[in-house]
């Protein structure tokens, strides 16, 4: 934890599908990215704590926008269409990516929330190899700074590629058509940042145990209905 | 005239915040915006807040976070609770309430018994508190804990004060997140280890589930405030050593009325707009001067 934080942000990455198969819907996701800009400038709250980062993935990741406020951004870069999809390279990328940013924005004496990956594909990668440095990337252990995934299919989708680079079912979504894409993503980006949700510790290991019987001598203090 | 101009009116610490009129509260249950609450034993002088974050505000979500604070006469004790109703559980308001109130109980039955407040009992009878309020908002026929924990999990802080001859002793436990610090000097000295995480969690241990529970504590000695909080203050504050932490320990310097309390409590400061409780107990100077009987 940092010191004593300045603020506390929440990380946010659009993993772009810029591949020639993604072909018009480009135009599409380039459209959504600025609704998500607008929607997020109306949501005052929201915005203040997200960091923005646009990540272009082909053949190769170009990073088209870095931790970005959004409130001081006139407006998003666009997305460029080219060459064919490797998912290996961008996970890989994204893992390094991810502790690099973490750690600038602690040492600018941020506190950081676990990071939010919207990921845009029409989950057809060239090839398997991606499975290895995905995992990798969110397995917590190896990864600190592991993300949540949230996957968006677009196009001609393959809706069980969809699933596997969600990092919970819930988080998998297809889209119908470009402009659906750019409202959903903007309503989970604000729901993620108005509150970030707090789950409770249930699972694993030295989880602590529920309580499932009424002590000796309860009374009830108060009924509060 | 124009109404229309923002008016909340709160201190900026650093950043502000967003200036906004607050949306009502979505819940079936009337909830007020503040919980402020300020009194004196002859040892010790209590002031306690709880603050409606302005996330909840902006998004017409009741303050999930409560307190209680008595007075225990035969011993002098100050017995307190504070909880942060875990957001994702939808009666998560209802389940801090109820946490506070049973260890509360726990706590005055335990000094009454034998002097004693034995915080393993406390927090069990905290936990299966929130069990039996989940079967009655919900309508259940028998307890269902699993069901408890989905509607209204809670974390939880509970403890006393307790006046002695080498000074006013504190003991307290915790469940979840939250802190407890001794302020003195402008410097705060933390009662419970920091996480030692890269992130901020987004996990928390919460009530009906039950750790195993150690106990925190220390003397008070003149010049210190033990201050408690959710981690709506736990989180801007930090080691204590920024704005934040400056700012409390000027506002904390000496008790000040209430509604004062609660409003310095209510700061605007960017990105950080949880629920915020803030208890705070300084041992009494009594001065020749004092004209309570």
């Amino acid at each position: 934890m940092t010191a004593a934080p300045k603020a506390t942000l929440l990380p946010v990455y659009v993993l772009a599908d810029e591949s020639q198969s993604m072909g018009a819907h480009l135009l599409d996701l380039n459209r959504g990215l600025a609704e998500l800009h607008e929607a997020l400038l109306g949501q005052p709250m929201a915005a203040a704590k997200v960091r923005f980062s646009i990540i272009g993935f082909a053949d190769d990741v170009r990073e088209r926008m870095r931790l970005a406020d959004l409130r001081r951004t006139d407006h998003l870069p666009g997305l460029i269409s080219r060459g064919r999809t490797n998912y290996a390279e961008v996970f890989a990328d994204l893992r390094h990516r991810l502790h690099a940013d973490v750690g600038s924005l602690k040492q600018e004496g941020f506190a950081v929330y676990r990071p939010a990956v919207f990921m845009l594909t029409d989950g057809q990668p060239n090839d398997n190899a991606w499975r290895t440095p995905y995992r990798e990337l969110i397995d917590r252990d190896s990864t600190p700074e592991a993300p949540n995934i949230i996957a968006f299919g677009v196009g001609s989708v393959r809706a069980d590629v969809i699933l596997r680079l969600a990092t919970r079912p819930e988080f998998a979504f297809v889209a119908l058509a470009g402009i659906d894409v750019g409202s959903a993503i903007a309503r989970f980006c604000t729901a993620l940042t108005h509150s970030i949700i707090h789950s409770v510790r249930a699972r694993g290991p030295g989880a602590p145990r529920l309580v499932v019987q009424q002590p000796d001598g309860f009374e009830m203090a108060i009924d509060v209905v | 005239m124009s109404f229309e101009e923002p008016h909340w009116g709160s201190i900026a610490v650093g950043t502000p915040g967003a200036d906004f009129e607050p949306r009502p509260a979505s819940s079936a249950w009337y909830r007020p915006d503040t919980v402020a609450d300020g009194w004196a034993t002859d040892d010790l002088i209590v002031r306690l807040a709880a603050v409606r974050g302005y996330a909840h505000r902006y998004e017409g979500l009741p303050r999930q976070d409560d307190a209680a604070a008595v007075h225990h006469p035969v011993t002098g004790s100050v017995v307190f609770a504070i909880a942060d109703g875990v957001s994702s559980t939808p009666l998560a308001h209802i389940g801090a309430t109820a946490a506070c109130r049973a260890a509360v109980t726990a706590v005055l039955s335990g000094l009454d018994d034998d002097g004693r407040a034995r915080w393993p009992d406390v927090v069990e009878r905290a936990a299966w508190q929130v069990v039996r309020q989940a079967g009655l908002v919900l309508g259940l026929d028998s307890p269902d804990p699993e069901r408890a924990e989905r509607q209204m999990a809670t974390t939880l802080i509970t403890g006393l004060v307790r006046p002695c001859p080498d000074g006013p002793n504190v003991e307290l436990v915790r469940i979840g997140d939250g802190g407890a610090w001794i302020l003195h000097d402008g410097g705060f000295r933390t009662l419970f280890e920091p996480a030692a995480t890269p992130l901020v969690p987004s996990e928390v241990t919460a009530l009906p589930r039950v750790p195993e529970v150690v106990t925190r504590g220390g003397v008070l000695t003149a010049g210190d405030v033990l201050v408690v909080g959710t981690d709506g203050i736990a989180e801007p504050l930090g080691d204590g050593s920024g704005s934040v932490g400056a700012y409390l320990a000027e506002r904390l310097a000496v008790p000040r009325p209430p509604l004062t309390f609660a409003h310095d409590v209510d700061f605007s400061r960017e990105t950080f707009d949880d629920d915020r409780t803030l208890l705070a107990i300084w041992p009494r100077q009594r001065s020749r001067t004092d004209t309570r009987g």
